[in-house]
């Protein structure tokens, strides 16, 4: 009998391995770096544990020409953010890929207004992201959409 | 056999199970080098960057908005008419309430298309008795609110990095009418506006444009400029549209701001049998300092004081709502020429903004 039980968990141990792989995979299509539709900026997304987040690492105008100083959060109703670099800052957060090219669970903040919203990213493509960000619900939202970019292919 | 497989069993267990703890996140993330990033090319070659709808330190776009307009006292008079003689009577306050929405529907690096609707409501509180007002305008306007209840659509299309066409479209009903009891459809008044722009950087936009518009009452075609820009190194900006408004924009932070400018309001608004071929051609300059903060979350409450000057309040004859435009019939007299004095106005409204 407990070998019974045993051999059932390991199988579906391997199961759930299998299916959390495939997921693994094709949740990780989301990894890579990214540009708003605004090109003011790069957004790197990465996978921490079983999340999604993007941090900025790139700045069109990485000095904020008002204190000639690197661009900080300025715009952060936090206080003790406010001298976080921007270049670094994670702006999106905590996505968990669910099925059908989309990731939910997210928040996505905007260091221009200092607000997170509510986010979900569906992937069009496999080199187009459609970021919506949203206030309750979805309807109120706006889209933004993201596209890969990749280390400069080299010349012949 | 079973003592080595045990083992394998609780490998392949801890295997499957790892992935559900995840590690520590934090918001900002040590240095690298992030040099490399600096020359990086679209995945895809044919992808093309488009002008943003937005630029940097621009107020943010009201989502829905709930609001409560007041004019303080002042003389209007009604001008002869028919067989009446000119009356003038006090109103002791205009009032009413303002709701409006502003949705996109379509949000795309290549196209923006938003929807919204208006529903206005104006109330003239009159000081005479109603049994001394002789005129039938100051009689319907004692009587009626003036209403407009809408629907607009605007359309932004970046035509590559840097140039852009904004087009605005609207569908007004404007009278003496009460909800549900609507007007016929063919008194509804159409507006579109066009604007050629150009965002040479993100802190400026600019563009010029025509529209046909019944911002001075009467339906006008008129050239419009659009210059929205913010001081990268100050806290001063501009916000224009002109002549639909024009404000000078003082940023204390993203979540609170003050405005100094004006706005040009009006419409055309018929009137009720038995004077259903006239309309009121409604049209006034506000002169005004507005103050707007974020209050919780995405809802912003904007405090709004400053004058109201009377451009027009005089009536046309238009029969079966066919409108002209002096633009064209240039000595059309008006049937009706009415006079308003200046008062304070003052406006508050909460705001749901937009992402």
């Amino acid at each position: 009998m407990k070998n019974v039980l045993m051999s059932f968990f390991a199988v579906a141990a391997l199961i759930f391995s299998t299916t959390a792989f495939a997921q693994n995979e094709e949740g990780d299509r989301l990894i890579g770096v990214w540009e708003p539709s605004h090109g003011k900026a790069k957004v790197k997304i990465e996978k921490i544990g079983t999340k999604y987040y993007g941090k900025i690492v790139w700045l069109k105008e990485p000095i904020d020409p008002e204190t000639n100083q690197p661009k900080v959060d300025k715009n952060n109703p936090d206080e003790k953010m406010r001298s976080t670099p921007l270049r670094g800052y994670r702006i999106l957060k905590d996505f968990e890929y669910t099925d059908k090219d989309t990731w939910t669970e997210g928040t996505i903040y905007d260091p221009e207004n200092g607000s997170t919203y509510s986010c979900t990213i569906k992937m069009t493509d496999d080199n187009t992201l459609d970021i919506r960000g949203y206030i309750g619900v979805s309807a109120l939202g706006r889209t933004d959409v993201w596209k890969r970019l990749q280390m400069p292919k080299k010349k012949k | 056999m079973q003592k080595r497989i045990r083992p394998l069993l609780w490998a392949l267990l801890v295997c499957a199970a790892l992935p559900l703890f995840s590690q520590e996140d934090s918001t900002y993330t040590e240095e690298e080098d992030y040099s490399i990033y600096d020359n990086l090319d679209y995945a895809d070659e044919g992808t093309k960057r488009f002008a943003s709808a937005k630029i940097s330190g621009i107020s943010p776009a009201r989502l829905i908005s709930v609001g409560y307009d007041y004019q303080a006292g002042y003389d209007i008079t009604a001008g002869a008419f028919d067989t009446y003689a000119a009356q003038t009577a006090r109103v002791n306050s205009t009032q009413g309430v303002r709701i409006g929405a502003n949705i996109p529907v379509i949000s795309k690096n290549s196209i923006i298309v938003q929807l919204g609707g208006q529903i206005w409501d104006m109330n003239y509180d009159f000081e005479d008795d109603p049994a001394t007002l002789n005129h039938p305008l100051l009689q319907t306007l004692q009587a009626n609110n003036l209403t407009t209840v809408g629907l607009n659509s605007t359309i932004f299309k970046p035509l590559n990095e840097t140039n852009f066409i904004l087009v605005q479209v609207s569908a007004d009903m404007n009278g003496d009418f009460s909800i549900p009891e609507f007007q016929e459809v063919n008194t509804i008044k159409n507006s579109v506006a066009a604007i050629w722009g150009k965002r040479p950087s993100d802190y400026k936009q600019w563009g010029i444009g025509i529209s046909r518009t019944f911002r001075a009452g009467e339906m006008n075609y008129v050239p419009i400029l659009l210059f929205n820009w913010t001081s990268p190194t100050t806290p001063w900006g501009t916000e224009i549209l002109f002549p639909a408004r024009g404000h000078v924009r003082y940023t204390f932070n993203r979540q609170n701001m003050a405005f100094f400018g004006f706005e040009l309001e009006g419409n055309s608004y018929k009137l009720a049998a038995p004077y259903n071929d006239l309309q009121i051609r409604r049209s006034e300059l506000r002169f005004r300092f507005m103050w707007q903060r974020q209050l919780v979350g995405f809802i912003w409450v904007a405090l709004e004081a400053g004058y109201r000057i009377n451009y027009s309040f005089n009536v046309d004859r238009v029969p079966g709502g066919k409108d002209f435009s002096r633009f064209f019939v240039l000595d059309d007299p008006f049937v009706m020429e009415n006079a308003l004095t200046n008062p304070l106005y003052f406006n508050l409204s909460f705001n749901l903004v937009s992402p």
